[in-house]
């Protein structure tokens, strides 16, 4: 009885510290900049998204949630795979812009792969061209949602409890 | 025996839990500055305990190694400051920390680390030997190396060293890695493009970094407060307002290359400090 | 006639000659391990002996003094000889010149009447006696696999390790001779012995550059013995004895002996190598790696500072002690510096030798008990710890064929012992509680009130942490996960280094008691020790250095992180951070084109501020100012 509050305690504690604290990474797997510069606006004074704890880090070992715009092709396929490889879990992954999640108008050209999902799984879709800070913020909300559901697992965060799939 | 039992007490439990808290108001303070709101003060807790549910993910297990005995050298230092033990010591095991951190970065590959590691050194170049020459000042004033005879001593230091005083403060900015003297690693994400050192330090073990760097907060705090030891209230507003100059000194300036760190840090650093001691030593 | 000190110089000797007779090199072996075992158990059963006078008398009817005569010409003509056969005109000048004025001082001169003890021991000789056969005796020890290996790896067709082996002995022998001489004709002679041996082991390899160097040191050393051979004849003259401790406790005349003390001081720099006669060391360097660590780190350039610290009483006070202090400090800061500025893993031994030895000097020019506790404590660590490293970077230029500390990245996945053996000899030399730390900090705190003094030497340990660290990081430098496998060395490669690690960590923590058993009473006839050791502590009126509470913190400390190792194994191992663009192979990147392309990270070695072409003129420049005010000031 005792263990499962501690457990309890501790799961609570620890999401409340996840979805305070969450460290973004930001990969541009070749965007037109236009959703990379929302990104970064939210960390102005204007929208000052360090309110919530978060940090825009640029190294995926120190991330939990990965950024991604741009249509991804054949180039950076590789590139975003290993960034996403080299986050710690729990991990959670946002696809932002029309490229990010389908390829936009670049979807037909002959090196797009179009669309973040197609090379790593991604949790959250924020759809605009380009996606508004508002949004994006939005998007990033929703995605610490997901690190509500991973603590309340038994060996929480760890790759087997939470589900993750790897796409090779 | 509470002599020892509560001074080790209160460097291992009490002191990182100040010098985290001390962290979150140098982060709210700053995005005050950059006109922002910021964090909430307890957020250097959240991103600590965050990081301890990370997944534990390694380049080199050489790199835990590293990141705890890191921990152990720096707690070891606020313990042995809060038993009032000898200031020189003090600095050496402080020093031996720091070069576990760069040893743990040098064991990764990784260029980023690497580069970082060697900047982390030349700033352990440029301010332990002033450290060194503060505490030389400290001795040649009080007659002791021993932090017990300092806070015994009857005048606050700083009428007495001033200069010294300034050259502490130069030697506080680069080991709490504030611009212009953070070349190893920022806190800003405007200053630091990967992150320099600590590059390959993940999860619990850099949790374990960041813990030390509150021990390694509160330990420079405490020399600070050595030089007006007389009074609480000085000490605390000593202590405030040399805070308060660090960040304004960070968020007022750009990160500068190492030549120009060293070279400017040992000439004002050796000269003021060879007048000040001078004026202990003839005057 | 006592026995022990008989043996500890005599034995090498036979044992010496009876390596160089009997070439069958199963006898050798045993020989020089038996002879190395004897040796130990002789220091140590001197300890209780000391404090003793002895004289020689005679051997067979004929005077002691009278074969040391003999072999004293015969020596120095052997150094004529060498010199001839060398074509090097310095070294048949100086040796000459030292043959004249020996002639002189010994028929022309008159002698003393009142007959001195030949061999004087106290404490300061036990110590050095513990070092020479202690770190000597392992050394010799892991002289004979190396040997082989060497021998192997230059093809020799005859083995010249009989020869080898000769000197290494005959130099243990004549450094045990040094030490415990208290006649000055003596101690010149087992001085000049020790060059002489010198000499021989650098050329040992016969190559051009190993024949020019030895020449150099040959000369280098012969003019210090030159200076010595002129302070000893001035002594004489002007207090009429030849009896070192005489000499020393004549405090009324002061004045009188000043000079040629001074002159017995630059005998003492060049031994040690101190600048601006840095470049024998720096040129020893070719000689195999034992050499190095025996000769050119843990012993023979000890002689140097023992002397110094020998006849630091004499100038208790004077203006020439504050020369030492400011001519020692400035060597350790110039030498730090430069060994900032090495990428020859031998070269930054020899710097950081030449570094620690000027500290020594410091200390021993600021002559107070606190200060000579430092230079004490920093000698045997320096031994202790300098023979390790220099022992493990002959282990790793056999293995890796290089010396280039940049050719040492990630040595881990190659000999991990081995190098971790180094990281830990890196960590003795800079960290706490280990005993160069501790001296280190007996030395700031001694200097505290020497403005120039703590300058230099603040800014030299900062020098000194930097170019250890960046060393032992990249030992480590590569990824690594998998179980822990012991590289394949000779057991006796393994049992000297592994036996060097354990007297490293054991002495730190003993050094309190180091401190009361023989520190205490070496400092006891001219000084009052100051520093207290109770309960492990080293505490005086003014700083506290908890030695065995820390040791027994880190030692706590060392295993929570070395179980912190064992459970990272455990964690998920990935590439280091390569912009995203790592691959399956450390270091290595896909870049354009889909080129593998190997990203390459280097230390910072500072070359255009602490390059030896920046800095080795300017430095001996001030070293040769600072060496004139020195002999200047006793005029």
């Amino acid at each position: 009885m005792i263990t499962k509050r501690i457990h309890h305690l501790r799961a609570k504690i620890m999401t409340h510290c996840r979805k305070n604290s969450p460290w973004l990474l930001h990969y541009d797997c070749g965007s037109c900049n236009g959703c990379d510069i929302e990104v970064l606006a939210c960390l102005t004074p204007v929208y000052d998204i360090e309110r919530f704890g978060i940090i825009n880090v640029g190294n995926p070992m120190h991330a939990d949630i990965l950024l991604a715009t741009g249509t991804v092709n054949l180039r950076n396929k590789k590139v975003l795979e290993n960034l996403y490889e080299q986050m710690p879990f729990p991990k959670v992954v946002v696809a932002i812009g029309a490229c990010g999640l389908t390829g936009g108008i670049f979807r037909e050209a002959y090196n797009v792969i179009g669309g973040i999902d197609k090379v790593i799984p991604v949790d959250v879709y924020v759809p605009g061209c380009p996606a508004k800070p508002e949004a994006i913020i939005d998007g990033v909300v929703m995605a610490l949602e997901k690190f509500d559901k991973i603590s309340r697992m038994p060996n929480a965060g760890m790759p087997e409890a939470s589900g993750e799939q790897r796409h090779d | 025996m509470s002599q020892i039992i509560t001074p080790v007490i209160v460097g291992l439990f009490v002191a990182p839990l100040v010098g985290g808290f001390i962290n979150g108001m140098d982060r709210i303070i700053t995005a005050r500055m950059q006109g922002r709101i910021g964090p909430p003060v307890l957020q250097p807790f959240f991103d600590v305990i965050k990081l301890f549910g990370k997944e534990s993910m390694a380049v080199n297990v050489w790199q835990a190694f590293c990141a705890y005995s890191y921990l152990v050298a720096s707690a070891i230092a606020v313990v042995l400051f809060f038993l009032q033990s000898d200031l020189l010591l003090i600095i050496f095991i402080q020093a031996a920390g720091a070069v576990f951190v760069v040893m743990g970065a040098l064991s990764s590959t990784s260029p980023f680390s690497q580069v970082g590691a060697h900047r982390e050194l030349l700033q352990m170049l440029s301010f332990e030997p002033l450290l060194i020459l503060v505490i030389a000042g400290i001795y040649l004033e009080t007659g002791s190396f021993k932090i017990h005879s300092v806070y015994t001593w009857g005048q606050p230091l700083i009428i007495k060293l001033p200069f010294l005083f300034v050259v502490l403060v130069y030697a506080l900015t680069i080991k709490l890695r504030k611009s212009p003297f953070d070349l190893s690693t920022s806190h800003h994400g405007h200053q630091e493009i990967v992150k320099g050192v600590l590059t390959d330090y993940s999860g619990p073990f850099l949790a374990l970094i960041e813990i030390g760097h509150w021990f390694d907060v509160i330990l420079i705090l405490g020399f600070c407060s050595l030089f007006w030891s007389t009074s609480w209230i000085g000490v605390i507003c000593l202590i405030i307002i040399t805070y308060f100059i660090e960040l304004l000194i960070d968020n007022t300036t750009a990160r500068m290359n190492w030549r120009w760190m060293l070279s400017y840090v040992w000439a004002m650093g050796l000269s003021l400090s060879s007048i000040n001691l001078l004026w202990l030593i003839l005057g | 006639m006592k026995i022990l000190p008989v043996i500890l110089i005599f034995l090498p000797f036979l044992a010496a000659a009876a390596c160089y007779l009997i070439r069958n090199h199963i006898i050798r072996h045993a020989i020089i391990l038996i002879s190395s075992g004897i040796l130990m158990i002789c220091a140590l059963l001197l300890t209780t002996q000391v404090p003793f006078v002895f004289s020689l008398g005679s051997i067979f009817g004929i005077n002691f003094r009278e074969i040391l005569k003999i072999a004293d010409f015969l020596l120095l003509f052997i150094i004529l000889y060498f010199g001839v056969r060398t074509r090097n005109v310095a070294i048949l000048v100086l040796a000459a010149f030292q043959i004249v004025l020996l002639g002189y001082l010994e028929f022309f001169m008159p002698q003393p009447v009142v007959p001195s003890p030949d061999f004087y021991c106290d404490f300061l000789s036990l110590v050095m006696v513990l070092i020479i056969c202690i770190v000597g005796s392992i050394i010799c020890g892991y002289a004979i696999p190396y040997m082989k290996r060497h021998e192997e790896e230059q093809n020799t067709l005859v083995s010249r390790q009989p020869v080898f082996f000769f000197v290494m002995l005959l130099f243990l022998g004549a450094m045990n001779g040094a030490v415990l001489s208290n006649n000055m004709v003596f101690f010149y002679f087992f001085f000049e012995l020790t060059t002489l041996c010198s000499f021989l082991l650098i050329r040992h390899d016969k190559t051009e550059k190993a024949v020019k160097n030895a020449a150099r040191a040959l000369w280098m050393n012969s003019l210090g013995g030159a200076f010595f051979i002129i302070s000893t004849a001035a002594l004489l003259s002007r207090t009429g004895t030849l009896d070192l401790q005489v000499i020393i406790h004549s405090s009324g005349e002061t004045n009188l002996i000043l000079m040629p003390i001074a002159l017995l001081f630059i005998a003492a720099f060049i031994k040690s190598a101190q600048f601006p006669f840095q470049s024998w060391l720096l040129g020893a360097m070719v000689a195999p790696a034992p050499v190095s660590a025996l000769l050119h780190s843990s012993t023979m350039v000890k002689v140097g500072v023992y002397l110094a610290l020998r006849i630091a009483p004499a100038i208790k006070g004077v203006f020439l002690t504050q020369c030492v202090t400011i001519f020692g400090g400035f060597t350790f800061l110039a030498a730090a510096a430069l060994a900032v500025g090495q990428t020859n893993g031998k070269k930054v031994l020899a710097y950081s030798t030449i570094s620690n030895l000027g500290l020594i000097f410091a200390c021993t020019g600021l002559n107070t008990p606190e200060a000579l506790t430092a230079a004490i404590i920093l000698i045997i660590f320096h031994a202790v710890s300098k023979a390790l490293l220099f022992l493990c970077v002959g282990t790793i230029e056999q293995r890796i064929e290089s010396r280039n500390i940049e050719d040492m990245r990630g040595l881990y996945t190659q000999m991990p012992m081995t190098a971790l053996i180094t990281v830990v000899g890196v960590i003795a030399m800079i960290m706490p509680p280990f005993g160069m730390l501790l001296g280190k900090w007996m030395a700031m705190e001694a200097a505290a009130g020497f403005l120039i003094g703590i300058i230099m030497i603040a800014l030299g340990s900062a020098l000194t942490v930097m170019y250890w660290a960046r060393w032992a990081g990249i030992l480590m430098s590569d990824p690594f996960a998998g179980k822990f496998k012991m590289e394949r060395q000779p057991l006796l490669t393994w049992a000297s280094l592994l036996s060097l690690c354990a007297g490293i960590g054991m002495f730190s923590i003993l050094s309190p008691w180091i401190y009361r058993w023989l520190i205490v009473p070496a400092l006891a006839t001219d000084y009052t020790a100051t520093y207290t050791a109770d309960y492990g502590i080293l505490r005086n009126a003014f700083g506290v250095f908890a030695v065995l509470p820390l040791a027994i913190l880190a030692g706590v400390g060392f295993v929570i992180s070395i179980l912190a190792v064992n459970s990272a194994r455990k964690s998920r191992i990935v590439m280091p951070y390569l912009s995203g663009l790592q691959t399956g192979e450390p270091r290595v990147f896909k870049g354009p084109m889909e080129q593998m392309v190997t990203a390459e990270a280097r230390n910072y070695y500072l070359a255009s501020i602490f390059g030896e072409d920046k800095l080795t003129a300017w430095i001996n420049l001030g070293a040769l100012v600072l060496i004139t005010l020195l002999v200047g000031g006793t005029l």
